[in-house]
């Protein structure tokens, strides 16, 4: 009995004495304007720690030189995407100043409901292009209304890895180019290993619309050497190479070549010999997997063509983001936004520091002739790979129903086609049919 | 039951309730295994054999490429939450439940069925516009947002008002006659006599706070005012997870609830029979 | 105390909740049929009224279809396994010489468990690589898809969920158990009544006030089910876990589509009031058969 009273007494005391603690640490945010001319802005990082980590540390400097502007850095919520969790804080009508991470057509979609400041009527914006060296890669970037609403940060075309210490015991010294060589090498692997996969990946059976990215469009781009998908109001999308790329995961799920269970790190165990991979792979296998080592235990490569195709310059899905600016945001803390982007990027120094810190190529003009970025990829074969498709990078979907586009790509193509239920011409048919009919 | 019962019945029964308990507490146990236990071994041995606690330094202090989450804060701001909410459900329902069996006042009737109306309405249809409502009153993101939507509990007031109704009333008017004010009698003599009550809706309210997510997660956006379902939630993107510290910060969030309610198993005891009722 | 007294006290005591109810009841409650009428996203400035456009939209969606079987299926599964999971502890509590309460406090444990940390612990046992699924791989050549079926998944959800409740369950039917006087078993006895006969005849129907809590408070937790689904399963595989709380989110807080998500919402609220009222008269029904009012 006593017990209870005691427990009971620390349990309320630490509530009241949190309550106290997170009073005094509270509501320095909520003012814009401190009295001493102070602006705080929030700066929303990617989910991705690195990004937090390189944005903490810019945060850091800039507050040295910037003594009146304080930024402060938190990752952004992800309920259950990040781009759910900004548009909750949104509807919230407590966005962020500045988030990065956002995708065109995100940035789309925010910008039909004004969520967004056009960045080029903000003073400072030319400077910034022209400091960064971005002014061919930004041109691609204008939204319908002639204006510019985000700045893109980096952009890495998707590659595919492929544990060729695995292949190496199947007589391959080279990971296969073409869907006839996936599949050769899925039935060698089956004959010596009937508990093994080429590709574990449960999210080919989920429609969460930015699954696709990593799956069907990295096949697509490859499989249509390139072809958009969507442009503007109109599915453009190639049918030949459609099917094709629907036809390769079918005979996958076949031939029990395909594992969709919900697995644990199943290709750095050793369950599968192929997975998607961006580069921010790399910090989390050297925290979890100090084991598996470029060249040795993995390869990188770009995605498996049709037979026939040709096996150079293969074009992939390129994961490409930027920042913005909400509209949300007062005037003075927009302004205090620009003045820390601008300084940013105003070195190409934080720019070699940012491919340091997260492995994400920096969208520049300039990625593959600067010397510092040159130097530091020398020094790290495994992102050389990822620098080298650049070019061959197509960016996503742009429009601003980009959720319900994707989600229909899954539900009526992908997921059918993998799990057997549809034949390939018939899902992306079906598929077809519903994209045209939500771009109406 | 009495009478047939044989003595070897007992080891048997004996045995089989505690392979029944082993059965419904193993998931906790698994959890502070894997908390505990070295990466490699994390979801790949079913009994890990090497233990360390890099999976909570982690989770505290984080890592060379990983920033720690506030899971300090979090835990303060749950327990904050948690306990600001309980304690202004118990409030109401103690002051309505007074209200409703001791007093005697025209519109008693409609407010009795007000309340039985709302405790079997869906509450499904609120969860949009109670957010809208949340962000008009400025609330979005903060402490309150979360505290004040979850301020009445139609089980506590319809707890109390059952238990007032069996208290004397003419206890009540003996105080009155010594020059008590209501407060004075419902705070200092039919709360005291309600321990029981009082605990066991003190912890059922508790338990269904602390675990609460979804209206949580749709009211916190900053780092500021993260609860730890909320921060558990969210630990897992599509950036590579953690298993080690996932069952660390499990055992963050399960652990200070367990503790409370073995501390108070016993008014447990007590009370649960005659919420029971 | 005067009538004046009480009035003005009863009032003023039960002002906080009225105020509540008016705040976080009443208001939102019209608020969610005006949107329910509306294209609003929750973030554009404008929107129009769209009439009945989004309740015809709903009855088309693959989503909302569903949740509403969904719902039924887990029901299908949840409330047998929580009900004769929590009979079978209670039968057995109550036949223990000692330690009842001993053991009805452990078995109470899992009702603390956050669905958020159980949810987690699960999805890394299942996963395809865990040490159970190896095992099974193994020693009885057996894989299963466990979350990626959609008839496991959603029994599984069912048992994390029956799991938590069961304790708390079983400590209502065991209260039902030691309220019947033994004198009744006593008679039994003499009459030959043992066995199961004798708790098909005399047990269950005596137990039945504690049953009929017991069932209608296990079936109003279906209409509930977000927090497990959404960390396990996000409502697939192909819609298979789907709950109504599940698609009222996606639609409303993750598309942002409020004034569909509040469609849905009353399209919920009214299958889950009907629901509950059929079940609540066919247990009445059942406990007419054995004399209870």
């Amino acid at each position: 009995m006593y017990k209870c009273k005691k427990v009971m007494a620390v349990v309320l005391t630490a509530g009241l004495a949190s309550a106290f603690l997170m009073g005094c640490s509270q509501e320095t945010t909520k003012t814009t304007t401190q009295p001493d001319g102070t602006v705080t802005i929030d700066f929303w990082a990617a989910p991705n720690p690195p990004q937090q980590k390189y944005w903490q540390q810019m945060a850091d400097e800039f507050a040295k030189e910037n003594p009146k502007v304080k930024v402060n850095v938190s990752p952004m919520p992800e309920s259950p995407s990040s781009e759910a969790g900004i548009q909750a804080a949104l509807a919230g009508g407590s966005a962020p100043t500045i988030s990065e991470n956002i995708s065109r057509g995100f940035a789309a979609q925010l910008s039909d409901s004004k969520a967004l400041v056009p960045l080029d009527t903000l003073s400072d914006w030319g400077e910034i292009i022209k400091n960064r060296q971005m002014n061919n890669t930004i041109s691609s970037w204008k939204f319908a209304d002639n204006h510019q609403y985000v700045l893109p940060i980096y952009s890495n075309a998707m590659l595919f890895a492929w544990r060729i210490d695995m292949l190496k015991q199947l007589g391959y010294n080279e990971p296969p180019k073409t869907y006839g060589d996936v599949m050769a090498l899925g039935k060698k692997l089956k004959d010596k290993y009937p508990d093994k996969y080429v590709w574990a990946n449960p999210d080919l059976t989920d429609p969460t619309w930015w699954k696709r990215w990593f799956d069907f469009f990295m096949l697509y781009d490859a499989a249509s050497n390139g072809n958009k998908f969507i442009e503007g109001n109109k599915l453009t999308a190639d049918d030949t190479s459609g099917v094709k790329t629907l036809t390769f995961l079918q005979d996958l799920g076949k031939n029990n070549l395909l594992l969709t269970n919900q697995s644990t790190d199943p290709f750095e165990k050793g369950t599968s010999v192929w997975t998607t991979i961006g580069p921010w792979t790399f910090s989390t296998w050297k925290e979890k997997y100090p084991e598996l080592k470029f060249n040795e235990s993995y390869v990188l490569s770009p995605p498996p063509v049709p037979d026939g195709m040709s096996t150079e310059n293969v074009k992939t899905f390129s994961d490409t983001k930027g920042l913005v600016i909400y509209a949300q945001a007062a005037p003075e803390k927009q302004k205090a936004a620009m003045q820390f982007i601008k300084w940013v990027y105003s070195k190409p120094e934080h720019d070699q520091k940012w491919l340091e810190i997260t492995n994400l190529p920096p969208a520049r003009d300039d990625m593959n002739t600067n010397d510092s970025f040159k130097s530091y990829l020398s020094q790290h074969p495994e992102l050389q790979p990822f620098a080298a498709s650049i070019p061959n990078g197509v960016p996503p979907v742009d429009n601003a129903k980009f959720n319900d586009l994707q989600t229909t790509i899954g539900k009526q193509a992908v997921n059918p086609v993998v799990t057997g239920k549809s034949d390939p011409a018939a899902a992306w048919n079906a598929m077809k049919k519903e994209l045209q009919g939500a771009l109406k | 039951m009495v009478g047939n019962r044989k003595r070897w019945h007992n080891p048997v029964l004996y045995t089989l309730a505690s392979i029944t308990l082993l059965i419904m507490i193993y998931p906790y146990l698994h959890m502070v295994m894997h908390s505990l236990a070295v990466w490699d071994q994390v979801d790949r041995n079913f009994f890990p054999t090497k233990f360390t606690l890099r999976s909570y330094q982690w989770l505290l202090l984080g890592a060379e490429d990983v920033q720690p989450r506030p899971w300090l804060r979090a835990f303060l701001n749950s327990m904050f939450v948690t306990i600001s909410s309980t304690l202004l459900m118990m409030l109401t329902a103690v002051l309505a439940g007074y209200a409703l069996s001791k007093f005697v006042f025209k519109g008693k009737k409609a407010v009795n069925n007000v309340i039985l109306f709302q405790m079997f309405f869906p509450s499904i249809i609120l969860l949009i516009p109670s957010f809208l409502i949340v962000k008009q009153l400025g609330l979005y993101d903060t402490y309150w947002g979360m505290i004040l939507p979850k301020s009445v509990s139609l089980w506590a007031i319809f707890m109390y008002t059952n238990f007032f109704k069996v208290i004397p009333n003419d206890l009540i008017e003996a105080a009155k006659l010594d020059g008590a004010s209501e407060f004075h009698i419902l705070f200092r003599i039919v709360l005291p006599m309600s321990r029981s009550i009082t605990t066991i809706v003190f912890l059922f309210l508790f338990m269904e706070r602390w675990v609460e997510l979804l209206w949580d997660m749709l009211i916190v956006k900053g780092q500021q005012h993260l609860t730890l379902n909320v921060l558990l939630a969210q630990m897992f993107g599509p950036y590579g997870a953690y298993p080690g510290p996932m069952y660390a910060a499990s055992v963050i969030l399960t652990v200070p609830i367990i503790l409370l309610f073995l501390a108070c198993s016993k008014y447990f005891k007590e009370g649960i029979q005659f919420a029971l009722k | 105390m005067s009538r004046r007294e009480h009035r003005v006290l009863g009032w003023l005591f039960t002002s906080p909740y009225l105020l509540y109810s008016l705040v976080f009841f009443l208001i939102p409650l019209c608020w969610a049929m005006y949107l329910a009428f509306s294209d609003w996203n929750l973030i554009s400035p404008v929107y129009n009224m769209v009439g009945l456009g989004n309740f015809k939209k709903a009855l088309e969606n693959p989503g909302v279809r569903s949740a509403f079987w969904v719902t039924y299926k887990f029901m299908a599964f949840f409330v047998p396994i929580v009900v004769t999971g929590s009979l079978l502890v209670s039968l057995l509590v109550n036949s223990l010489p000692r330690y009842k309460s001993l053991f009805l406090v452990g078995y109470f444990l899992p009702y603390l468990a956050s669905g958020v940390a159980t949810s987690l612990v699960v999805k890394g046992v299942l996963s395809y690589n865990s040490p159970l699924n190896e095992w099974l791989r193994g020693s009885w050549n057996l894989t299963i898809d466990w979350l990626g079926s959609p008839v496991s998944a959603l029994l599984i959800v069912a048992v994390i969920i029956a799991w938590k409740f069961i304790g708390y369950y079983s400590l209502i039917l065991t209260s039902g158990l030691e309220s019947i006087p033994t004198e009744v078993y006593e008679a039994a006895a003499i009459d030959g009544v043992t066995g199961w006969s004798r708790f098909w005849r005399i047990t269950l129907p005596m137990l039945y006030p504690a049953l009929f809590t017991v069932l209608i408070l296990s079936a109003g937790v279906t209409f509930g089910i977000f927090t497990e689904v959404y960390i396990l399963t996000k409502g697939g595989p192909d819609n298979a876990t789907n709950t109504w709380q599940m698609e009222i989110f996606t639609q409303a807080f993750s598309k942002l589509d409020a004034g569909y998500g509040s469609a849905i919402a009353i399209l919920a609220s009214v299958v889950t009031f009907a629901s509950i009222y059929v079940i609540r008269k066919l247990m009445e029904k059942w406990g007419d058969r054995y004399g209870w009012e």
